[in-house]
Order: C-alpha cells, then sequence, then structure tokens
C-alpha cells in the first residue's frame, strides 16, 4: 500500500527471514506409488537429498558507503545540533535485526549509534577483524572483510555513554516512505529504510566565561555481536538536568622515540600531516579494505614531522613507512580525516582497574556542535521591522553622528561635491519602507546622464539617488566587455534595420506584390530568405525562362571532310608516308607492315586509370555545382537543401564574397566608371 | 548530369511548398523583441539589483542590526534608473540617444515583463502583463549561516495554517520568489513579485529529526519532550502540561535514558503504550522534531509609525522650526 507523498510509516522492526551466516537448505521427497500389484515404496522411489548451501552476506565490520543513506548532522559539518539526537539512515531495511546477539531477546537490533566527544575513546583504523574485537570474544561466521575500524572504549566510558540493554532496541526501527517523494527518500530504491538513532544530545561545551564553546563529536555505528554483556543492564537514577563540562585547554607532549631517532640519523620519512602518534603508523598505512568492488586506500603517509628538515635525506629502508599510490579512494580518505582527532585518548580520569574494550565500527563520522540555539529560538526572537527602521540604540558609540532617516526613507549621508565642498546630501536605495509610485506617467523619463536625475529638495540639501543607480548601471555596464559589444552590435543592427526600412518604404508597392504580404509585416532583418524564396519558387514554376534546355545525352560527332585522294588522307590520319599507299596491294601491305607505327610512350605507371576518373570528376562535380548554386541563395540552401537527401549541399555554397555586388563589379560595361566621374 | 540538378530542383519546389503552408511560429531568441537576448537578461540582472554593492542597498549598518529582518518594497524608480544607466553605455552623439529615446518604451516594456520570468520554473507558462509591486526582506541572522538552505514561501491569501501543510511550487496561493540569495553568509535578500500576505520561512528538511525541546540554564542543561496522540500526531496537551522531563544518565554529559524516558511516555495511554509499553517505531514518532516554520503577517497589522521609525518625522521638524 503506497504511503502517500509527504508521509511515512514507522515500523518498530523489519526482521529479515534468516540472519546473516551459513545456511544449509535441505529437500527431501518421499514418493509411494502402486504398479500393478506390486506397490512400490520409497526405497525403488528414491529420490536423492538435496542440499543447497546459501551464504546470506551482511555488513559486518564495515558498511559499504552505497548503504548509507543519509546521517545527521551532515559529516563534517558546523551546525547547532544540541537538541537534535543523531541518527543514520540506513538502505537495508533488515540490516539492524539480521544478525542475533547473544543473551539477548530476540530481534534486538545488533548496532548501535554511539556517540563520543572529543578525547574520550580511541578510534582505530585498519585493524585486522580479529583484533576489532575485545581479546577474548570470537564472532563465528563469516568475516566479510579482512580489515575494518574499531573503537577502544574504557569500562567506564561504556557505563556513561553507551546505550544500556534495555535502551537498544528503542534507538533503531524502519521507517517506510513514498517513493515518489524526494524529500524523504534522497535516493533510495524500495521506499523501506533503516533508522538507528543516538542515545546521546551533541551538546557544545562551555569555556570559562560560560559562553558555548564548539566541541567535535564522532558517531560511531558500532556492532555489539559477543559484547552485549558488556553493556549496562539499565542505567542508573536519572537526574533531570546535567551539570554542563568545561573545557580546559590542554596542552599535550608526545614522547615519540621515533622521530628523535630519525633526527640523528638524518633520515626523514615521507612527508604528510604532523600529530600522528607513530605507533599507530603501522596499522595506518596498511590498505584500508573497504566492501567488495571498493579499492582501499593505500596512500595514507604519515611522517614524524620534526625528522623533515632542510638536508634531510629520505628514509628508503623500507618502504613500509610511505606506502604510496596513485589511487586514492576520497571518501576513505575523508574518513581517516574525521577519525584523527580521535585517535589520542586525554589519560586524564584514570580509574585504577577500568579495562578496555573494542568494538567494530561499521561507520563513522564527525562534526562540531556550536551551540543550542534553535532555528525556532532565532526566528521567533528576530527583530521584524519595514527596512530604514532607525533602530533601537540611541546613539553609536563610535563618535559617528546619529543615523538621520527621513519619513520617505531617506539617508542622510555624508557628500563631497565635484567642488571639493563637503555637504550632507539625501540617499535612498531601491529597497524603501513605502510603496512607490510604478506605473504610467509616474514611471521614470529616460535620462542621459545621470545629472540629469540629480534633485535638489526645498530643503536645499541634494537628493541623489537615483543619480547613483545610474551610475550604478553605467559602471557595472562599463565592467562587463561583452555586454558592452552586444550594446554595440545591437544599435549598429538597427541602424541597418532603419535604413533599409526606410529605402523599401520608397518603393511600397513593388515589395508588397512581391512578397506578398502588407508593409507592415515585412521584417527587414528577414527580407534576404523572403526574396530568396520567391525567386526559387519562380524558378520551379517557370524553369524554362531561367534555365536552359537540357543537354542531349550524346553530343553528335563533326562531318568528315574528304580533300584530296583517299589514300593521301588516310597517310594523314594515320601520320604515314603517303607513298606507302601507293602501288599495288602487295607492295602496300608489305609496306604497311614494315612501317613503323609513331605513339606516344604513355606513364601508365603514373596516370593510373583512378586518377584519370578523380580528374574528371572534379571537374564534372565544379561544373554540376556552378550550375545550380549559381541561381539559388545560400539561405535557401542551408533552410531547405539539408539532410540525407542533399548530400552535397556544403559544396553548393557560393563563396559569400562572390554576391551580386561582384557580380556588377565584374560587368564589362560599367568599367571605368569611378565616383570621380559621375561627381 | 542536367537531370540530377532538375531532380534537386523539384526537391527544392516541394520543400518550398511545405515552408510556404508552415506557419511562421519559431521566433529565435532575438526575433521579435526589442533588445538581443543577451541585453535582455543583463538588464533583467540588473533590475532585480544583482551586482548592486551592498551598501548601495543598505546605506547604513544601522539600518540592519544583528538578529532583525527587514521588509522593504523595491523601487522602480530606482531600478529604472539603474537601467538607464546601462543603455547610456556608448552613446556618443544625439543620434545615439535619439535612437534609445524611441526605444525605451519598448524597452521597459520588454524587461517589466522579463523580470517575472527569472526564475520561472521549466514548463510553468510564462507571465506576462503590467509590472506589479516587487516586494521583500533582508535577513540578518545567525540562522541564515547556521542553517544554509532553508524555505521561504510567500502567499497572497491568509491560509488556514497547518504545520504538515505542503505547498507545490505551481500552487496559485504561492508567490513566486524573484531573488533568493545570500549577499553575506548571514545577510539573505529575499524578493517577491508582488506583496505577500504572509510569508514562511522554514528550516531545511534534512530528512526527518529526532530530539526535544532545549533549555539552557546557564550551569545546567535539562530538555522536555511533548507527548503526542499516536493516532492522530497532535500534541496531547498544546499548553505543555504533560510535558516530560527528559531523564539524563548521571555522570555523563547529554546521555539520556531512553528507556526511562520511554516509561514516562507510557504513563500517557495516548502515546500508543500497550501493556508491553512503547516499541521503537512509537518511541520514534514520539521524538520526531519537525522543521520550525515561521510565519511573517499578522492579522491585526500593527501601525506603520512602530514597524518604521524614522529620526526626522514632518510633525515634529515642524513643532520645533515653528516653535509651535
Amino acid at each position: 500500500m503506497p504511503v502517500g507523498e509527504g508521509k511515512f510509516k514507522l515500523h518498530a522492526k523489519l526482521a529479515a527471514p534468516l540472519t546473516a551466516g551459513l545456511w544449509r537448505l535441505r529437500a527431501d521427497q518421499h514418493f509411494t506409488a502402486q504398479s500393478g500389484d506390486t506397490p512400490l515404496d520409497e526405497s525403488d522411489l528414491r529420490v536423492n537429498q538435496e542440499n543447497v548451501h546459501l551464504r546470506i552476506r551482511s555488513p559486518r565490520y564495515l558498511l559499504p558507503p552505497d548503504q548509507i543513506l543519509s546521517t545527521y548532522p551532515p559529516a563534517n559539518s558546523f551546525g547547532s545540533y544540541g537538541s537534535r539526537l543523531p541518527q543514520v539512515v540506513i538502505k537495508r531495511r533488515t540490516l539492524p535485526w539480521e544478525r542475533s546477539l547473544d543473551g539477548a531477546p530476540e530481534n534486538t537490533p545488533w548496532l548501535a549509534l554511539v556517540l563520543i566527544a572529543e578525547g574520550e575513546a580511541k578510534l582505530e583504523s585498519s585493524v585486522d577483524v580479529n583484533n576489532c574485537v575485545t581479546a577474548g570474544v570470537e564472532l563465528k561466521g563469516l568475516k566479510e572483510v579482512a580489515k575494518g575500524n574499531c573503537l577502544v572504549a574504557k569500562r567506564s566510558l561504556i557505563n556513561s555513554v553507551f546505550p544500556t540493554k534495555n535502551d537498544i532496541d528503542l534507538l533503531a526501527h524502519a521507517r517506510e516512505v513514498d517513493i515518489r517523494d524526494t524529500e524523504l527518500m534522497m535516493g533510495d530504491d524500495d521506499g523501506f529504510l533503516a533508522v538507528v538513532i543516538s542515545n546521546r544530545l551533541p551538546l557544545p561545551g562551555k569555556d570559562e566565561e560560560g559562553n558555548d564553546a564548539p566541541v567535535k563529536y564522532l558517531a560511531c555505528l558500532i556492532n555489539l555481536e559477543g559484547q552485549y554483556d558488556v553493556l549496562l543492564n539499565r542505567s542508573p537514577d536519572p537526574a533531570p538536568a546535567f551539570a554542563t563540562p568545561f573545557l580546559f585547554k590542554t596542552l599535550l607532549y608526545q614522547e615519540q622515540p621515533a622521530q628523535d631517532d630519525h633526527r640523528v640519523m638524518g633520515t626523514a620519512l615521507a612527508p604528510g600531516g604532523p600529530g600522528i602518534n607513530p605507533v599507530d603508523l603501522g596499522e595506518l598505512t596498511n590498505p584500508v579494505p573497504l566492501a567488495q568492488g571498493i579499492k582501499g586506500s593505500r596512500s595514507t603517509r604519515y611522517q614524524s614531522g620534526a625528522a623533515v628538515g632542510a638536508g634531510a635525506k629520505p628514509f628508503a629502508g623500507s618502504g613500509q613507512w610511505s606506502t604510496s599510490s596513485p589511487v586514492i579512494n576520497t571518501s576513505a580518505k575523508v574518513s581517516l580525516q574525521m577519525a584523527e582527532p580521535f585517535r589520542i585518548v586525554d589519560d586524564f580520569q584514570m580509574h585504577p582497574y577500568d579495562p578496555e574494550y573494542r568494538f567494530p565500527v561499521l561507520l563513522h563520522w564527525s562534526f562540531t556542535t556550536t551551540g543550542d540555539t534553535t532555528f525556532r529560538s532565532l526566528m521567533t526572537n528576530l527583530d521584524s521591522r519595514l527596512l530604514g527602521d532607525k533602530g533601537g540604540s540611541a546613539k553609536p558609540s563610535n563618535g559617528r553622528l546619529p543615523l538621520e532617516v527621513a519619513e520617505s526613507g531617506h539617508v542622510g549621508l555624508g557628500h563631497q561635491t565635484r567642488e571639493g565642498d563637503r555637504v550632507r546630501a539625501w540617499y535612498r536605495g531601491p529597497l524603501v519602507p513605502h510603496p512607490t509610485k510604478n506605473t504610467g506617467s509616474d514611471r521614470l523619463k529616460l535620462a542621459h546622464s545621470s545629472d540629469q536625475l540629480r534633485i535638489v529638495i526645498p530643503d536645499g540639501r541634494e537628493d541623489l539617488s537615483l543619480a547613483t543607480a545610474f551610475e550604478i548601471g553605467r559602471l557595472l555596464t562599463l565592467s562587463q566587455p561583452s555586454i558592452i559589444a552586444s550594446l554595440m552590435r545591437w544599435r549598429q543592427a538597427d541602424y541597418h534595420a532603419a535604413r533599409l526600412h526606410s529605402l523599401m518604404a520608397s518603393n511600397r508597392s513593388l515589395w508588397e506584390e512581391m512578397l506578398g504580404v502588407g508593409f507592415e509585416k515585412i521584417d527587414a532583418h528577414k527580407i534576404g530568405p523572403l526574396v530568396g524564396r520567391l525567386f526559387a519558387d519562380a524558378i520551379v514554376k517557370n524553369p524554362d525562362q531561367f534555365l536552359g534546355n537540357p543537354l542531349a545525352r550524346v553530343t553528335p560527332g563533326r562531318p568528315l571532310e574528304f580533300e584530296g585522294k583517299a589514300s593521301a588522307v588516310l597517310a594523314r590520319g594515320l601520320g604515314l608516308e603517303k607513298s606507302l599507299f601507293t602501288g599495288d596491294l602487295s607492295k602496300v601491305l608489305n609496306g604497311l607492315r614494315d612501317a613503323k607505327i609513331p605513339r606516344d610512350d604513355l606513364l601508365l605507371n603514373e596516370l593510373g586509370l583512378v586518377d584519370v576518373r578523380d580528374t574528371l570528376g572534379v571537374d564534372l562535380d565544379k561544373q554540376r555545382i556552378d550550375l545550380v548554386s549559381g541561381a539559388l541563395s545560400n539561405k535557401l540552401l542551408d533552410d531547405h537543401l539539408t539532410g540525407p537527401a542533399f548530400p552535397v549541399t556544403e559544396r553548393f555554397r557560393v563563396d559569400v564574397l562572390n554576391d551580386n555586388l561582384d557580380v556588377i563589379l565584374r560587368d564589362p560595361r560599367r568599367h571605368g566608371f569611378t565616383d570621380e566621374d559621375e561627381s | 548530369m542536367i537531370n540530377i540538378s532538375s531532380d534537386i530542383l523539384e526537391h527544392l519546389g516541394a520543400e518550398i511548398v511545405n515552408a510556404e503552408r508552415r506557419p511562421f511560429t519559431e521566433f529565435k531568441p532575438d526575433e521579435n523583441t526589442a533588445m538581443p537576448a543577451e541585453l535582455r537578461n543583463w538588464l533583467v540582472r540588473l533590475r532585480l539589483l544583482e551586482g548592486v554593492p551592498f551598501a548601495n542597498l543598505v546605506a547604513d549598518s544601522e539600518l540592519l542590526p544583528q538578529e532583525s529582518i527587514r521588509w522593504f518594497y523595491l523601487d522602480r524608480r530606482w531600478t529604472d534608473a539603474v537601467v538607464q544607466g546601462a543603455l547610456s553605455v556608448g552613446t556618443v552623439n544625439s543620434d545615439d540617444r535619439i535612437q534609445i529615446d524611441a526605444q525605451y518604451p519598448a524597452i521597459r516594456a520588454e524587461l517589466d515583463t522579463e523580470e517575472r520570468n527569472v526564475r520561472r520554473v521549466e514548463g510553468m507558462a510564462r507571465f506576462a502583463g503590467q509590472p506589479g509591486p516587487i516586494s521583500g526582506f533582508l535577513l540578518r541572522s545567525s540562522a541564515v549561516s547556521g542553517w544554509p538552505g532553508f524555505h521561504v514561501r510567500a502567499f497572497n491569501v491568509d491560509l488556514e495554517d497547518r504545520e504538515d501543510d505542503r505547498f507545490p511550487e505551481d500552487d496559485p496561493r504561492r508567490m513566486r520568489l524573484l531573488r533568493l540569495e545570500r549577499l553575506a553568509p548571514a545577510v539573505l535578500l529575499c524578493m517577491f513579485d508582488g506583496i505577500p500576505k504572509v510569508v514562511h520561512i522554514e528550516e531545511p528538511r534534512q530528512g526527518v529529526q529526532f530530539g526535544f525541546m532545549h533549555e539552557d540554564n546557564g550551569n545546567q542543561r535539562s530538555a522536555k519532550l511533548r507527548p503526542r496522540n499516536k493516532d492522530d500526531f497532535e500534541y496531547l496537551d498544546e499548553d505543555g502540561a504533560k510535558d516530560i522531563d527528559v531523564p539524563f544518565r548521571v555522570g555523563s554529559s547529554g546521555v539520556v535514558d531512553i528507556r526511562r524516558l520511554s516509561e514516562d511516555l507510557a504513563a500517557h495511554d495516548e502515546t500508543g503504550a500497550n501493556d508491553d509499553g512503547l516499541d521503537s517505531a512509537e518511541y520514534a514518532l514520539q521524538l520526531i522534531r519537525f522543521p520550525w516554520r515561521q510565519v511573517f503577517g499578522e492579522v491585526q497589522v500593527p501601525p506603520v509609525h512602530e514597524m518604521f521609525r524614522p529620526s526626522i518625522e514632518y510633525v515634529s521638524m515642524v513643532n520645533t522650526t515653528f516653535k509651535l
């Protein structure tokens, strides 16, 4: 049933029929039959047992990025999130219920969204999955990935921040939205989503003066498998309010022996961001494996900053410290960066016995809370007035004159005139507190310079509002060369159109008759195509008036002329001696047989058959094109002679220069006329 | 070869006949208009004050204090002057000016129409007709910087306001926004095509959010939750008599005692709690926070002298000058 746009349905849980892991499907078939008198039992009609093995995969240590629909608050953002619980929306609707927790009621979500302030716990990335869980805990079944991230949390933190056992099932639900609703769907495919909410408000801290101080939070979606018992049974007795923690500026000094060694040895590590504990580097520089099909980041380069200096040689011992590859996975990089401040835990509050627990982190992102003001409180406390209100404050503190606002909305401002006098003038911007007269004759008359718009009002001061506006429009336009060019082009084109129009107006009746439309409808900009169309139409209707008769298919040869004796003509035609053809027949035959036949040596290898055809073809085409294109305008060809039916249109185009004016100039009758002659 | 040419001519004739019969409707952008398209776009942008320095919009910072919203009408004489200044570029002689003089009425009429079509959604009908008044507001608030992308809607009728009402972009009651732009990180300029009766400013809808009503009492923070009825999603008690104090876990900052809160909610049967308490969906339903919608436009319009207090008033000036 569709949910309806703008609405959504909440489900407490959408449990998967099968939890993740390895499954075997066994199928047995039992038949009995009667064949005549002999009954056939199962041994006669045996069907082999069918075993189907299923592997149900589900993210366990890392959530593939394409499964995350949205996170709130947005990753890496700053904002007043103090009154909203963080949440993550996952596309796979059954994910929170796909695995089971030992010791927990059925269908308890195995995921929890834990919110950690900076310095409370440590996030380790690229850890072998076996080390992602607390030592002694082993997760049976498919591992899905080789390396994952893990959260190292102390017992005390788990007690104070993690959700308790009976909180967990309230913190995950499923949502069904309408698939046409882009606002809620945000790119999901089926409209079913799983939502995991955190149990902690991302509150800002307080600094020494009691003002809100931004706090960076890390939200981790952790896997609780095998460690459900670590959580509190239920939370201690609550308080209706809580004291805000005060932030202390702490200086952290980290002794890093590895850096000192490098300084002594004059070697350097690969460049990178400072402030990384080298102890973590071994893990960091290993590739981060992600879900199938996603390349892990191989290029985390870290250094111990102190060792990089002038003259330091790059450390070339082993590639382990600076593995880099050009392939950088951006999302992996960003999440590494977000995890960075959470690598170092301040051990300020040490407890004598405070064991550490490790939880696999499927997804983590960080954001900064700057306060807990809400949109609502800001909006309801807005000072809503008309623009131009002089404001509540009586006098400005910095020694300026009090603001002068007239009832019309004009503001008094200092004005240095062109003569250099310092006076005060009135100015009112385009945004005014009263409606202005906008219609009909109240519209501003056209001005050609800003000084036309300067007004002196009865109190003797100038009102420069409109003059300023004029100047701003002029200067803004002058700053845009393309607009100036367009303005000039437009002006020029209009001059041409106006000239053409006046020319045509003198022969008004002729044009109306020729074009067949009213003179008012003749658009000067389109006169060319119209005339071309008319001309072509005339050609088609009376081709005999414009085009010659078709050429005959066969050209008759010239009549042969015989002069003198036949033998002489024959000899001349063959290029032989005339005497060869005289005498009796046997002499002529013998003479002809011995005669040397004059001929040119053909350069067959250079002048091939193809070349001959090409040469002739080009000439043929040129003749054809000249014939047709001379009769038709370019515009006509472009408009109507395109497409597959007319593959040669391009070649029909006449050179632009060869227009009628050139024809007239080439006219021999007009040679010799110059302007001087006429004058 | 002449045969090929005559074939072409026959095709040509058919094409021409077709072209003759086809009505002449397709105008290219620059045809049948008072000015080229690029120039028109530029002038329309100028008309909507794009690129105009902020000091020319608001002459003094005292006119726009922090956390304030200032409403205005757009002065068309001012925007006309900007356009005239733009047209004056490159006018050298009186010939040029005569030409502009002749074309100015057509230009102005075209801009009046075009400026209403600036933010037209693809597929909507073009607006035409007489130019109406333009109004808008300037908002200077940390809400502009903290909640980027909030929604502004203006309506030309008083709406029966309901929290979950949604208004499609082409709702006839909605007035169009001519401009919605952040001029500075915390300053927003918005202009409407007309004078709205009601303006909604709504928190950005980043999905559905969960949270509480939050109070900061100096050193202590607390939060309240107002229970809702499961069936109709209304608050059980609008004035907050049934508000529940959100329990927090002792010794940790901001950690909500989820289970205890659900038990508190279960005290009200309307929340959907049966004998087994709330399930996670019912629980989420209680926590949903809607994007806040601020509505401007009271039924009781305050007098103008409360909304706009000039420092120089005609009456008081006359009184002081003439010692009345």
